[in-house]
């Protein structure tokens, strides 16, 4: 029937497809880790990214994989802005009123692109286009390896941040009990711009490498991945970053396989019917212990 | 003013109302009056929302219900031939079965996967009628809907209004009726405290499926009467855009509130289409995302809630200085 070879291909498809929606992932698991709060308008943080890697690339001609750093940065302001004007005044209040926060920003975050760049689909061309490297049967697109490794490093740094150095311990300590970090004098509003912040610039870097992939942006796409992103994370429970990882690699997979048997327009539905599945069989998710 | 609040709300809801009969004659405008038709339909569907807010649960997906209760009166009519008055029951009975499948799955779930889970569903509804089913859908093309009267009678327009404006206020009154009831006191029971609302013998399943199947049906209703009113029906009533709408509109008025969605529909609806005719257009969300967290941070409980802070700020003013203050230090 089919052969292992388109077999191999999809999987490989799905792990390059993982790495964007693993760092969306992550980031909104840290956020919601320090904070407890869930923010709908994550995946416009990735648009954003996006956006400012093409103009970077457009006008100075960079090798795309470097201008990251500085969507990156970027979204670290961005984020930090974000959190103290618009959700520190909501923390504790109602938990719908995040998700209607989230729309809010949508809507602004959308527009504003809109007006800034033009709402037409625009792609860039990145330098290693063509270049396919042979691994067994399979040809793999360099420009795939790259975005692989790249995604790795990010989780290794980020890994790395909250287990050796003092604020990411202090990070980890808010996020396990506030009100005892609080106790031993850490201040854990710094904790929160500083997570919202990583947590953008997580999106940012999934917002740099969707664009160097070559796939298509334009400011309304970044609601769809987001919210997939919050379906790994509801699959792979929330607050676990492992989780987060193997959630994000099943959802590329299983996505590139129903693009590829079902067709193009089941793609984006697939995860949905994965995620309905598995919160009708577990409703707290994978591996999440108690739903809150 | 020596009113009571009570008798202030009756006679704004009577004033409101003869403003509504009223209206196509003052504005004397088709465009206009198209636009207050759209209106009052939109008000129908904020209140949908509103209603499964009120039991606690906040949807991400209505435009789900809103396309399938379209989608299912148009077919009805097309294929039936019965008349979309008809049919927009017909069509919006089909959006509450589906509402009360997918509120199976959705019952057991908090907050945010149930917010997750419905906006999914909006995006499964759509893939399906474009893949699927696409032989009787018409796919991405669309397909026309009958309208809601043939254009041949003289003062359509105005007929047809007055239709939706029946509907909607009957629908106002539907909810109004349920929230006074003891459904709506024990949606508020679910709302406020699952445990306690079991424990004193409400069970919450039930009532989440019976919130579910209320509101999928009014935005059914909602659905039909738009596409009824416009005449063609597309995969993008499904779109990301009219599930936002309604929770926007909702937020604004006052959520849990029955004046709540009205107000807020009324009122952004006058704002957006004053940016627009001052030329605003991108610029116009972004006005309305700020004016949302805006809401969501200084005014929680909406724009309802404005005169009762007004008038508390206003006597708090007068007042001299609490002497308690210095006691309590």
């Amino acid at each position: 029937m089919y052969d292992l070879g388109i077999l191999l291909q999809i999987v490989f498809w799905g792990l390059y497809a993982g790495c964007i929606y693993i760092l969306l992932a992550t980031g909104l698991n840290l956020i919601f880790g320090v904070m407890k709060i869930v923010n709908f308008a994550h995946g416009e943080f990735l648009m954003i990214g996006a956006y400012i890697t093409a103009t970077v690339f457009f006008l100075t001609g960079f090798n795309p994989y470097a201008i990251i750093l500085l969507s990156m940065l970027t979204l670290i302001g961005i984020g930090a802005i974000v959190e103290r004007l618009c959700f520190r005044p909501i923390l504790g209040t109602s938990k719908l009123n995040e998700i209607f926060l989230s729309i809010g920003l949508i809507y602004i975050f959308t527009n504003s692109a809109a007006m800034i760049w033009g709402d037409e689909w625009q792609s860039i061309k990145s330098p290693y286009q063509g270049i396919a490297v042979p691994v067994g049967s399979l040809n793999i697109p360099l420009d795939y390896i790259i975005i692989i490794v790249v995604t790795t490093v990010i989780l290794c740094g980020l890994y790395l941040f909250l287990k050796k150095t003092k604020t990411g311990r202090e990070m980890r300590a808010t996020s396990q009990n506030r009100k005892g970090a609080m106790l031993v004098g850490i201040n854990v509003e710094r904790m929160d711009i500083l997570s919202f912040g990583i947590g953008c610039a997580l999106a940012a870097a999934a917002g740099t490498l969707w664009v160097v992939s070559g796939q298509v942006f334009n400011p309304y796409m970044g609601s769809i991945p987001a919210v997939k992103a919050f379906a790994i994370i509801i699959l792979g429970g929330l607050g676990s970053i492992p989780g987060a990882i193997i959630g994000g690699l099943l959802y590329g997979i299983a996505e590139n396989g129903a693009a590829y048997f079902l067709g193009g327009v089941w793609k984006d539905a697939i995860s949905f019917i994965i995620l309905i599945i598995v919160l009708i069989i577990r409703p707290t998710g994978l591996f999440g212990e108690s739903g809150e | 003013m020596n009113l009571t609040r009570d008798e202030m709300i009756r006679y704004g809801t009577i004033a409101a109302i003869a403003l509504a009969v009223v209206a196509p004659f003052l504005t004397g405008n088709l465009f206009l009056l198209n636009l207050l038709s759209l209106m009052l339909i939109f008000i129908i569907f904020a209140s949908a929302w509103n209603l499964l807010a009120y039991s606690g649960q906040g949807s991400l997906g209505h435009a789900a219900f809103f396309g399938i209760g379209a989608y299912a009166s148009t077919l009805i009519a097309v294929n039936s031939g019965i008349s979309p008055y008809i049919s927009i029951f017909l069509g919006a009975a089909v959006a509450a079965g589906i509402g009360i499948l997918i509120g199976l799955t959705c019952v057991r779930l908090k907050e945010w996967f149930l917010a997750m889970v419905t906006f999914g569903f909006a995006i499964i509804v759509q893939t399906i009628t474009v893949s699927l089913l696409t032989p009787i859908t018409g796919g991405w093309d669309g397909i026309a809907s009958p309208r809601l009267l043939s254009p041949d009678i003289t003062g359509y327009q105005l007929i047809e209004y007055y239709s939706i404006l029946m509907i909607t206020i009957a629908s106002i009154v539907m909810i109004w009726y349920i929230l006074k009831s003891r459904i709506g006191l024990a949606f508020s029971a679910i709302r406020e405290n699952e445990l306690e609302a079991r424990a004193a013998g409400v069970d919450p399943v039930r009532y989440r499926l019976l919130a579910f199947a209320l509101s999928a049906y009014l935005a059914g209703v909602a659905g039909a009467l738009q596409i009824h009113h416009i005449g063609y029906i597309t995969p993008e009533i499904f779109g990301v855009d009219l599930s936002f709408w309604p929770v926007t509109y909702v937020i604004f008025g006052g959520v849990g509130t029955l004046a709540g969605p009205v107000i807020g529909t009324i009122i952004l609806t006058i704002i957006w289409e004053g940016l627009k005719m001052a030329g605003f257009t991108f610029s116009r969300y972004i006005i309305v995302g700020i004016l949302l967290i805006l809401v969501i941070i200084f005014l929680p409980k909406g724009l309802v809630d404005l005169p009762d802070k007004f008038y508390k700020w206003w006597t708090h003013r007068k007042k001299p200085e609490q002497p308690q203050a210095v006691l309590q230090e």
